[in-house]
This record gives C-alpha cells, sequence and structure tokens, in this order.
C-alpha cells in the first residue's frame, strides 16, 4: 500500500513538473496531493488526511485552475527563457530540502527503538482540537493573525480604490 | 445472515462486507437512475403536461412511462460516440469519470440502518465502520473534490459555453462549501463527536433539525449549490451558455455526467436525513427493529429526493451575482452566527 500511494505521489509531482500543459498540470498537482493523502491514512491518521483533500485538493487547487482557465482559455504558455542562476539555485534549494528530510527521518526515535507492537489507535478530532488549542495555542493564534493580515493585503493590492 | 452466508460458504462478515459494497453501489445508482423518471414524470405533473409515456415494455405495457429508463439506456449505448476535434483528447474522456467516481464515493459514511446484532456479532448498516477517524469529514472531503469533474469537462471540450459553466459551477461549489462545513461544525458540537453513528444516537430524543434550524437552512440551501441543482444550476444554464460543461457530451459519456448529478442528489438527501433528521431514528419509536430502521430511512432518503426535484420545477433561477450575494453575504454570517449562538449555549451549560 505505503508504495502504491507513495508511487502515485511521485508520478503526480513529476508530471506536474514536467507537464507544458497548465491545466493537466494542475490536475496532477491534485494527484499528488491525494496521494499524500493516502499516506496521511496509512499513518493511522485520517482527520490529516480529510483535511489534506478538502483543503488542498478542494478549495486550493480549484482555485489555481479557476484562475489558469480564466486567464488563458486554451494557448500554452510561452516557456520564459531560464536564467541559470534560476537552475543552480533551485538545485540548491532541492539538496538542502532533501538533505533536511534524510536528516529528521535518521534523527526520529522510531530507527534506534524497537517497532511498536500493533497498530496505533488512530487519530481523532479530540487530539487534533486539544493539539492545537492547548499545546500550541499562541502558534494557533499567531498563524490566525498572519493569514488575516495576508487577507487584508491582497484586497489592497487588488481594489487600488477602496 | 448466517444462514445466507453458509450458502455462499462465506464468513458471515466477509459476506456482509461483500452485500454492503454492492448495497452501497447498486443502491443509489438504481435510486439515481429512477430519479430521471421521477424527475420528468414529476415536472410534468408540475407543469400540467403528460411526460414521457410512448417507450411501451415488449410494445405492451406503459407502465407509467417507465420503460422509457431501458429506452434511454440503449439509446445512450448505441449512439455514436463523438469528440469534437479541437478538444483535449484524454482529459474529454476522463472528465465523466471524474465526476462520477467522487458522486458514488459519498454515500460510503452513511448509516442506513441500526447495527444487526446476530450470532454475538454486531454487523453496521454502513460501509465504513463507525470509529474509523474519518466521520462525517469524509463526505465533505469527497464533496469538495467532485468539482473536478465539471471543471475538466468545462475546460477539456475546448468551448466558450462550457468554460463559461465550468468557472460558474468553480466559484460557486468554492463559496458555498465554506458556509455548510461551517454548518455541520455546529451539529459536530451539538453531538459532542462527528461520527454519523454517534450523530444518529444523539437524535433518539429531538432531531437536530429542531434546536439547529438555521443550520439546517444553510446546510439544504448549501446542498442546491454543491449539487449544481436548480435554483443554482449556473453550470448548465441552458437559457445562456447552451448547455453549460456539458455542451459537447453526447452519448454514454453525457449519460455518466447526468448520473452523477442524481448521484449527487441521492448522497445529498442521506446527508441532510443524517445530520438533520435523525437518519434511521423513527420517531415515537424507542428502539426500532432493523427493518423498520431501514424502512425509515429510505422514505426520508426518498422524500427528500423529492424535494430537491419539486424545487428544480418551483424556484427560477438565480442571477450569478445573486448567487454569490447569497453565498458569501446571507449564508456565511447565518452559518457563522449559529456556531457561535451554539458554541455559547455549550459554554453557558457548562
Amino acid at each position: 500500500m505505503f508504495l502504491i500511494f507513495a508511487l502515485i505521489t511521485l508520478l503526480g509531482g513529476l508530471s506536474l513538473a514536467f507537464q507544458k500543459n497548465l491545466v493537466v498540470a494542475g490536475l496532477c498537482m491534485v494527484l499528488t496531493f491525494f496521494g499524500v493523502a493516502g499516506l496521511f491514512l496509512l499513518l493511522a491518521n485520517p482527520v490529516a488526511a480529510a483535511l489534506q483533500v478538502i483543503v488542498y485538493s478542494g478549495a486550493i487547487v480549484v482555485l489555481l485552475l479557476f484562475v489558469i482557465m480564466l486567464l488563458s482559455a486554451h494557448e500554452e504558455e510561452e516557456a520564459l527563457k531560464a536564467h541559470p542562476i534560476q537552475r543552480w539555485g533551485s538545485v540548491v534549494a532541492a539538496l538542502a530540502l532533501a538533505g533536511g528530510a534524510v536528516k529528521v527521518v535518521l534523527a526520529s526515535g522510531i530507527l534506534r527503538s524497537p517497532r511498536p507492537v500493533g497498530v496505533p489507535p488512530p487519530m481523532n478530532l479530540d487530539a487534533l482540537g486539544n493539539a492545537l488549542f492547548n499545546n500550541h495555542l499562541a502558534a494557533f493564534e499567531i498563524v490566525g493573525l498572519l493569514l488575516l493580515a495576508t487577507m487584508v493585503g491582497a484586497v489592497v493590492l487588488v481594489k487600488r480604490d477602496l | 445472515m448466517e444462514f445466507l452466508a453458509r450458502l455462499l460458504h462465506l464468513q458471515p462478515q466477509t459476506f456482509w462486507m461483500i452485500a454492503k459494497v454492492i448495497i452501497v453501489f447498486a443502491g443509489p445508482l438504481t435510486l439515481a437512475a429512477i430519479l430521471t423518471w421521477v424527475e420528468r414524470r414529476g415536472s410534468a405533473m408540475i407543469q400540467d403536461r403528460i411526460g414521457p409515456n410512448r417507450a411501451l415494455l415488449f410494445g405492451r405495457w406503459r407502465l407509467l412511462g417507465l420503460p422509457q429508463l431501458a429506452a434511454d439506456g440503449i439509446k445512450f449505448f448505441l449512439k455514436e460516440d463523438l469528440v469534437t476535434t479541437d478538444a483535449n483528447k484524454l482529459l474529454f474522456w476522463l472528465a465523466p469519470f471524474m465526476a462520477f467516481v467522487p458522486a458514488m464515493m459519498g454515500f460510503a459514511v452513511i448509516p442506513f440502518g441500526r447495527a444487526l446484532v446476530s450470532g454475538g456479532q454486531t454487523y453496521h448498516m454502513s460501509l465504513l465502520e463507525p470509529g474509523n477517524g474519518m466521520g462525517m469529514l469524509y463526505p465533505l472531503a469527497i464533496g469538495s473534490v467532485a468539482v473536478y469533474g465539471i471543471l475538466t469537462a468545462a475546460w477539456s471540450s475546448n468551448n466558450k459555453w462550457s468554460i463559461l459553466g465550468g468557472m460558474r459551477a468553480s466559484a460557486q461549489m468554492v463559496s458555498y462549501e465554506l458556509a455548510m462545513s461551517l454548518a455541520v461544525v455546529a451539529i459536530f458540537l451539538r453531538t459532542g463527536g462527528y461520527d454519523p453513528h454517534e450523530i444518529i444516537n444523539h437524535q433518539a430524543v429531538i432531531w437536530n433539525v429542531v434546536p439547529q434550524f438555521f443550520g439546517f437552512l444553510v446546510f439544504f440551501v448549501c446542498m442546491f449549490a454543491e449539487t449544481n441543482r436548480l435554483p443554482f444550476d449556473f453550470a448548465e444554464g441552458e437559457s445562456e451558455i447552451v448547455a453549460g460543461f456539458h455542451t459537447e457530451y453526447g452519448s454514454m459519456k453525457f449519460a455518466l455526467l447526468q448520473l452523477s448529478e442524481y448521484v449527487h442528489i441521492v448522497t445529498a438527501a442521506a446527508l441532510i436525513v443524517t445530520l438533520y433528521f435523525g437518519g434511521w431514528q423513527v420517531p415515537f419509536v424507542a428502539a426500532p427493529s432493523v427493518s423498520l430502521s431501514i424502512a425509515a430511512f429510505v422514505l426520508k432518503l426518498v422524500f427528500f429526493c423529492w424535494v430537491f426535484i419539486w424545487i428544480r420545477w418551483t424556484v427560477p433561477r438565480f442571477r450569478f451575482d445573486q448567487l454569490m450575494f447569497m453565498g458569501w453575504k446571507v449564508m456565511l454570517p447565518l452559518s457563522l452566527g449559529n456556531l457561535m449562538v451554539q458554541a455559547f449555549l455549550m459554554y453557558r451549560r457548562g
């Protein structure tokens, strides 16, 4: 099961990067998000899987595709001349990300201690709510404030004459 | 249960799992097929017409136009399958499936009857067992994916009317999803859980529609927007944009798009029944028998399916700016206010 979802995620991501057609690329992004949702399910976290589908596949990519379709109805975008510095920058960023991910995996305790026996109980909304509003309340509030500021900024940018 | 399982040489649990899959897939599909007939006969009834009555079974029986279903099916399968030259072939083919699969998946979480206890084993009447951790988030997730079928169908047709329909559909579904989710969250608050089985058990004394009337109102209206039905069927809007997102579709592909709309109606009706009308609970009967509970659920389900059709032929289509106004300035504040009041009441009660 893990291999199936991992393959879905990877293939979706790869075709997203190499697809010329913007709308097809957007749909590949949806596929990637579905793969990630499946991985969440395998990690016994159905809440995260559901939220992944609701927020990312259901709302964000829909808006993205909406804008793509609105701007360029059908013709494919002429690719911009790639700057070499962008290419090298992307390689460095990808390497840094990959290094960080590998380091996190190697540092986790599960590799050292023996595997826990049995299936862990699935995550549910109660646990998520407790984590958000008891343990990480400050971070939650700060993120909310940030999002509000972003929204106000977007409105101001779009509507010049308020 | 044991007897049937033994007849097929299966474990009772395995048998029940297979039976559930068949029920959950065939039930809404059959109901959707019947709904297409109800829609035409019902519209005829409302508009004082006769409706389809020419198809005869074996050239003899008229059966109130029911053979029209078979005639439609045969016609859809035998029609020439046209794809316009400038369409994106792959997506044009995929779109009907992208519409149909999420539509069929939504029903899996709905409990359609009281759990059956037999031979020391409990058989739950829903495809997803209670306590799976997904609960009512599942239909919300599936419902939010349903828009891709319409969007892809619209874009891949390479037709201006289609793209207009797709744009309208996506804007509408995203706008109404917020108010709908908030209405559902108020139910979660009231129940203290988000599993559909818990929600139904909690409604044993009083159905949620009474204490959560405004939540019900918002959810009901949002369901029309989510299923793209009149008065919110801007994705099609025949009088304005030909037939919207499925202008270029014919034969079985069109049938799939149309069927998925009806399956959405069935799922939406099931959600309304589960969240606000007590699911399989029977009024004034404390512990209904299993068959009675299933009958009650089906009765409520069919009634709300009929309400969807009834409203389609009674209420005229809104204008698009009216729809957006209603979504953001009426439904969302109403839903938020409802949630706040519910939270405040819970706080007062302690």
